[in-house]
């Protein structure tokens, strides 16, 4: 023992040969049965190549105590020293899995199983491991030999004998052994019931692929048909099923069961037809006749690695025979890219949060996402080219690199980066035998896996650098698996190499969504083609562009829209430049480029307006939205660098156009989440969003036009005080992307002006601001409607302050003091803009509510008005405007609370509908539940209304008929492919339900 | 094309068929059919055949007429009663929108949604249906009463009997077009029969009771007679009901059966009865669509009991007992598969598909939600007094479709079960018939006032 303070020379032997804690591994080497090595170098030396030498030599220990005589220890002892082979094996085996370790203690003598190296150990075989289980006649004796043979093989694959993908196959082929041994041990327990039936084991997944874990459920499906009886007759269909259901049950459980020895691995049978509801074994023509009829897609996916493995022969070679046909059909089924997509997506958000980051199966660019692509690429061409119908992720990669299905040295890589990732389960799973895909979050966990893996320098951080190397390949490779080849197709730069046929391109392209390959691939040909470095950015950026086509409901257009813009903009350096370094800018581009019609309109106009779409740095850049004052600042400057008012109009209205694409692409990226963030899940503050943004332009873009129509004429002052009162959605800050702007001009003589001359000011300042702002340009024009105004049309446009005063004193109808809830000053004299909230605050918010008779008006109003004005031939339940349940009934219900009610709920004076109806809610005038019911109709009728103008480009009040443009409204509010009837159907219940509320809060009491 | 679509192709030119008939039913439950000639039928399995779906009851509107039906070729079946070469055959159809998703107001749909949203659950669905219908020698279209076919009572069984010979060619035709019958037997009333259908899932079902009220009407012309599947066409007999069983299979388990429970009957099964009571009231427009349905509950049960042709006019349930509205049939020992119930309200004038869709998401609902089944009635509840019946808490089903138009109006189980689409067009359908129905002036009053006023 060596004194408190001072190191012995064999502490610091140790750590150099990889101890973590040398003590303990001291006081290990001075037991009994190690003293006489225990500085002999060749053994710290085997120690210390282990992936944990401190558990090696643990493991060493309790082996050597667990002999049961002097001379089997000395056995074991002797040959321990002198065969590097053992040696290394054993420690090995010893030093990766502790599950091992511990089986090795138990049963002592097992360790002979590692001493014999012969050459055709190299590779073991089905019936090498049938032999090692042959003696195996109950579970508890099957999982010690199954134990046996495991250790051979983690043996093999620690030294490096054998490397992953041997590694994978010969787990598979133990499987396969320990099934027919089981069947076996089940069918002597039950001969009767052997006899009976003919019961076919077919492998499925990994085990059916011929590459298995060291620990994963082993996926199976049972078949089986009546023995023949005595008179060569096949007996009776019933009775023969029921035998082999118990055949096959008591099979599992001689796999699963936990017994003294533990359980080999979980059977999973639910991958069988109707899942874990289904018959556990059915008979081969009722397997067809499901598959042929009720089978869905992901089913057919899995069918891809079925292999028969135990039972009868004969019947499990009919049963791939007549299945394997139907996975080749499985392509050609409706929905079928919808369905894998949706698949795909599914896995990925049912990770748990925290476990993504170290998720070596599911999570982004985990194994899955190989043999995902892989399968989906099998499944789209296997039925033309029989050569990719291979069950094993890696032979299936590699006829697909060969038939130019994907680029070789994208396979290659992938393939790379599949065997590292495949490599790490293994030694994850080796450690304990537990079934996981998690990488260890423990620093010591970390460090033998990287020790294992032959990191030795500096474990943790290599490992840790390998791993997001390897992901992040599978993940940037994933998706150019499809569309690359695409390009090589069309590109025709490398010479040689094995191409997509034009059939395959189209075909593939069809798979994809694309409604006009042809068209496609000419524009694939012209953005791809050529030696330019223009060129040579797209075909590198195209792979995944088209994959976010592909998620959308026009591909065919957002691949145009990029073409267009493209060249327009190709020759400009930062624009590939953007979309190449910056992470989410050719993300967002394409969403908005595929999304409908006004966001590329806006932008063909003005392509530069791209560079919004970037990460948002620089001044302006970005899609958050700016607040009016920046806005009107902006506008304002433009317009006093402007020589004229016309040129000061344009300049306004050319910042509205990128104002408003910058608000429609942050709308439509927010709707369709990207792959960092996902889809805005609160639709209200969508819409929000969208109806602030567009009133706040509108308001800086009529500040502007007012600004350069007075300079022009009066320069600084006008002889009149002036200003825009916003009403109606522009007043409520709700204005969509198509919607006019409901206002009124209120104006006061300045002192000493005559008053008839102002009002001719007032008048020629509007006619002038409307000619400008509706003037033809490459700018969307602004509509100013001004029908609010008392006397409506036949009133005079602009109105002196004390004109309104006069007239609302004497005449003031109902309507219009409802109108003037939605009032508020949006530009001009600030002053008289407050002013003129004083005169009508009144009006609008009558103290001691409104009196019965003006209610029945109001009522009576609303009512003709359902009756009138809906169009003929629309179906009304979906009128989101005027329909049942649409803004109009919503609004008018919450205004009537805001008539009766303002004047003690100071809540209720708000020009909004949504913060109205909060306050009503909150003031206890409608129930939450009401409220809640209001406000999701209100909000959902607007999402409707701003999807049908983004994807249109025109406003419309109701849904597209146009089957595209349906869909893609769907895919703005959520709805996949395929689900525009659920959008419908979820559209009525919504505005159902709001009208019930309508008729009893605006009707009822 | 799958293996079926190319067996449909393949029989086609074995078996000579000039003619395919592509069957869909409206929203009212009246069967539709558009023939194509087999060439154009490859085309049809892959993209559908277009028709106009605004003359189809229920279907779309003018300006979204634009409809396709798609024959689904797992119900391909040759017309027997067109026997000589050259033959016709029949496909029902999915009705699917423009761009090739399902349409909403195909009623098909409806039941299918349901039936998906039973499997989410884990559940199957069957039925089996009891089929009572009058065969009469005459069908006057001017309101006056038409003339049974015979005279014969319950299980009468009489040598030279229109009904038997009707029943035998019925059947053979029924089976020969893939449609088991269980059972059949001369119903109560003088001409009406009875047939009982093998059960099935639920789609199958209600395809086979449109294909089966078909073939009836098929056959009753060929012997000169005339089938109606009217709920009540004599104020004296009882009317046409269809009693159907149904059941829920979790894989091959019956969901309904548990050992040793009161009358087998699983949790499962007490939570889906109590889902049929709760809300018999607002799926009884679905369940008895018609004016003429109400006669059946409420017209002189008291009279017809007994004489097996009793209509359930109140929301109760009952072990073996036939005035219930939900009938807990006797359990068969050893017959684990059979447990099931009764529904006893339905009528043959039913759409079978919404019919099924509804009964089912209301069973469905109560196990959902875990409904307690209240205690069973075992009295003849006819023959109870309103205060009793008020004190067992047993309620009446509405008194006519105007009372049930009422109910379904505010129910959102059926709203979401139909989908907005077609609840929208049946209340509007029906609040129409209801409304031309109290402004006629009927027989009835003339013959009350006439003579006095």
């Amino acid at each position: 023992m060596t004194a408190p303070g001072r190191r012995s020379s064999t502490f610091t032997r140790l750590l150099r040969h990889g101890f973590t804690d040398p003590s303990a591994a001291e006081r290990l080497l001075e037991t009994p049965e190690l003293s006489a090595v225990r500085s002999d170098p060749v053994l710290l030396e085997a120690l210390g190549a282990t992936a944990d030498p401190d558990l090696a030599l643990h493991g060493l220990v309790r082996l050597l105590e667990a002999q049961p005589t002097p001379t089997a220890r000395r056995e074991l002892f002797d040959t321990l020293i002198a065969s590097k082979p053992l040696r290394d094996r054993l420690l090995g085996v010893l030093g990766a899995s502790a599950a091992l370790g511990d089986h090795l203690a138990r049963h002592a003598g097992d360790w002979h199983a590692l001493v014999t190296y012969e050459p055709r150990d190299l590779h073991r075989d089905v019936a090498d491991f049938e032999r090692g289980l042959a003696d195996a006649d109950d579970p508890v004796s099957l999982r010690v030999a199954y134990r046996r043979c495991l250790l051979s093989i983690a043996a093999r694959d620690v030294c490096g004998t054998i490397g992953v993908v041997e590694t994978a196959a010969e787990l598979a082929d133990l499987a396969t052994a320990t099934l027919r041994a089981a069947l076996r041990i089940a069918s002597a327990a039950a001969p009767e019931d052997a006899e009976l039936c003919r019961l076919a084991v077919i492998a499925m997944g990994k085990c059916g692929g011929h590459e298995l874990n060291y620990v994963s459920d082993v996926d199976v499906i049972f078949v089986a048909e009546p023995a023949l009886a005595a008179d060569g007759e096949p007996g009776d269909e019933t009775k023969a099923l029921r035998a082999a259901t118990r055949l096959a049950s008591h099979l599992m459980r001689i796999c699963s069961e936990t017994t003294v020895e533990g359980s080999i691995w979980p059977v999973d049978a639910n991958l069988r037809p109707e899942g874990r509801n289904g018959p556990l074994v059915r008979t081969l023509s009722s397997h067809l006749a499901y598959y042929q009829r009720w089978a869905k897609t992901w089913e057919f996916q899995a069918l891809l690695k079925a292999r028969p493995v135990a039972g009868d022969a004969d019947l499990g070679r009919r049963y791939v025979e007549a299945l394997a046909p139907l996975v080749w059909q499985a392509a050609e089924r409706e929905n079928f890219v919808a369905d894998v997509q949706r698949m795909r997506r599914r896995v990925v958000e049912n990770i748990p949060a925290d476990e993504v980051e170290r998720e070596l199966k599911l999570g982004p660019g985990g194994l899955r996402d190989v043999e995902f692509a892989v399968q989906l690429l099998q499944l789209v061409h296997g039925r033309a080219d029989t050569s990719l119908r291979s069950g094993t992720t890696l032979d299936a990669l590699k006829a697909l690199a060969a038939g130019g299905y994907v680029g070789r040295a994208d396979a290659d890589q992938l393939a790379e980066s599949y065997r590292f990732l495949r490599f790490v389960e293994h030694r994850i799973q080796l450690y304990r035998l537990r079934r996981t895909h998690l990488l260890p979050a423990d620093e010591a966990g970390l460090r033998r896996l990287g020790r294992s893996l032959g990191l030795r320098a500096d474990p943790v951080t290599e490992l840790t650098r390998a791993w997001r190397r390897h992901t992040g390949v599978v993940r940037r490779l994933h998706e150019k698996l499809f569309y690359r080849p695409l390009l090589d197709a069309v590109a025709q730069l490398a010479p040689g190499e094995a191409r997509l046929s034009p059939e395959a391109a189209r075909e593939r392209l069809v798979a994809l969504g694309y409604a006009d390959p042809a068209a496609a691939l000419r524009h694939l040909e012209a953005l791809a083609s050529g030696v330019t470095r223009r060129a040579a950015i797209q075909r590198t950026l195209l792979p995944v562009l088209l994959g976010w086509f592909a998620d959308s409901a026009d591909p065919d257009a957002g691949l145009l829209n990029f073409r267009k813009v493209s060249d327009a903009l190709g020759k400009t350096p930062w624009y590939l430049r953007l979309l190449r370094d910056e992470g989410a800018a050719a993300e967002n581009l394409a969403r908005v480029l595929s999304a409908g019609r006004l966001a590329p309109d806006l932008l063909m106009r003005a392509p530069e307006a791209v560079a919004l779409l970037g990460d948002g740095t620089g001044d302006g850049a970005g899609l958050a939205p700016r607040g009016r004052a920046q806005l009107e600042q902006e506008v304002l400057a433009a317009v006093g660098r402007a020589e004229s008012a016309e040129q000061g109009v344009t300049a306004a209205r050319g910042v509205r156009r990128r104002e408003l694409f910058r608000t429609a692409a942050a709308d439509i990226i927010g709707s369709y989440g990207t792959e960092t963030r996902p889809a805005e899940a609160d639709q209200g503050a969508l819409v929000d969003r969208v109806g602030a943004a567009v009133s706040d332009l509108t308001a800086a873009t009529l500040a502007g036009t007012l600004r350069a129509v007075v300079r022009e004429v009066w320069g600084d002052t006008l002889p009149t005080r002036f200003a825009i009162i916003g009403m109606g959605r522009f007043g409520g800050h709700e204005l969509g992307y198509g919607s006019d702007a409901d206002v009124l001009f209120v104006h006061e003589p300045r002192e000493g002006v005559d008053e008839q001359e102002a009002g001719q000011v007032a008048n020629r300042v509007v006619a002038e601001m409307r000619r400008l702002l509706q003037a033809p340009s490459a700018d969307p024009p602004l509509l100013i409607d001004a029908d609010l105004r008392p006397e409506g049309k036949s009133g005079p446009l602009v109105r002196t302050l004390t004109s309104y005063a006069a007239y609302y004193r004497r005449w003031s109808l109902v309507w219009e003091a409802q109108a003037l809830l939605r009032a508020e000053p949006v530009a001009g004299d600030e002053d008289l803009g407050r002013r003129f909230v004083e005169l009508i605050d009144p009006l609008r918010y009558p103290r001691g509510g409104l009196g019965n008779d003006a209610v029945r008006e109001i009522r009576r109003l609303k009512a003709r008005m359902e009756a009138e004005r809906l169009p003929r031939g629309a179906d009304p339940k979906l009128h989101t405007k005027l329909g049942p349940g649409g803004l109009s009934d919503v609004e008018w219900t919450v205004q009537l609370l805001q008539l009766r009610h303002a004047a003690e709920v100071p809540g209720l004076r708000t020009t909004r509908t949504r913060t109205a109806l909060a306050a009503a809610a909150a003031a206890g005038l409608v129930a939450e539940d009401e409220a809640a019911i209001l406000d999701e109709a209100w909000v959902l009728a607007t999402r409707v209304r701003n999807a049908v103008m983004l994807v249109r480009g025109r406003a419309s009040d109701t849904f597209p008929t146009e089957p595209r443009d349906l869909a893609a409204v769907g895919r703005y509010l959520g709805y996949g492919p395929g689900h525009v009837g659920d959008m419908l159907d979820a559209y009525r219940r919504t505005a159902r339900r709001a009208r019930s509320v309508v008729e009893d809060l605006f009707y009822g009491s | 094309m799958d293996k079926q679509q190319e067996f449909v192709l393949r029989t086609l030119e074995e078996r000579d068929i000039r003619f395919v008939r592509l069957w869909f039913t409206d929203v009212l439950g009246f069967l539709k059919s558009v023939a194509v000639a087999p060439a154009e039928l490859e085309q049809a399995f892959d993209e559908g055949i277009g028709f106009d779906g605004s003359a189809i009851e229920g279907f779309a509107r003018v300006y979204e007429s634009d409809m396709i039906a798609k024959p689904d070729p797992s119900t391909f079946q040759i017309l027997p009663w067109r026997a000589e070469a050259p033959g016709t055959a029949r496909m029902f159809c999915d009705i699917l929108m423009p761009d090739g998703s399902p349409s909403f107001a195909d009623p098909r749909y409806v039941l299918k949604r349901a039936l998906a949203r039973t499997s989410d659950l884990g559940f199957t669905f069957y039925t089996h249906p009891e089929i009572e219908f009058f065969l009469l020698k005459d069908r006057p279209l001017d309101g006056t009463r038409p003339t049974p076919a015979d005279n014969s009572g319950y299980f009468d069984h009489t040598p030279q009997a229109i009904g038997m010979d009707f029943r035998r060619q019925a059947i053979t035709m029924l089976e020969s077009m893939g449609i088991s019958v269980e059972f059949s037997h001369h119903e109560g009333a003088p001409g009406q029969q009875e047939i009982d259908l093998r059960y099935a899932d639920a789609l199958s079902t209600a395809d086979n009771i449109m294909t089966f009220r078909l073939v009836m009407k098929q056959v009753a012309l060929e012997q000169g007679l005339h089938a109606t599947f009217m709920p009540k066409p004599f104020s004296e007999y009882p009317g046409s009901g269809m009693h159907s069983h149904l059941s829920l299979f979790e894989g091959d388990r019956n969901a309904f059966y548990e050992s040793g429970a009161e009358y087998q009957l699983s949790k499962v099964g007490r939570s889906f009865i109590a889902g049929l009571l709760r809300h018999a009231g607002e799926i009884s427009a679905v369940t008895n669509q018609w004016v003429n349905s109400y006669k059946r509950i409420w017209g002189g049960t008291e009279r017809t009991a007994g004489a097996g042709g009793e209509a359930p006019s109140y929301i109760c349930w009952g072990h073996n007992n036939r005035s219930a509205l939900v009938r807990v049939p006797m359990y068969k020992p050893g017959k684990t598969g059979s447990a099931r119930v009764e529904v006893r309200s339905l009528d043959s004038g039913a759409n079978p598909y919404l019919a099924y869709a509804v009964l089912l998401a209301a069973g469905l609902k109560g196990i959902e939600e875990g409904y307690e089944l209240p205690p069973g009635a075992e009295d003849d509840v006819w023959a109870l007094s309103d205060a009793e019946r008020r004190a067992l808490g047993i309620e009446p089903l509405p008194q006519n479709l105007g009372e049930a138009l009422t109910l379904m109006e505010s129910s959102d189980l059926v709203a979401e079960t139909l989908g907005e689409h077609v609840f929208d067009f049946f209340l509007r359908n029906k609040r129409q018939e209801w409304e031309e129905y109290r402004s006629e002036v009927t027989a009835f009053e003339l013959r009350k006032h006439l003579p006095v006023m």
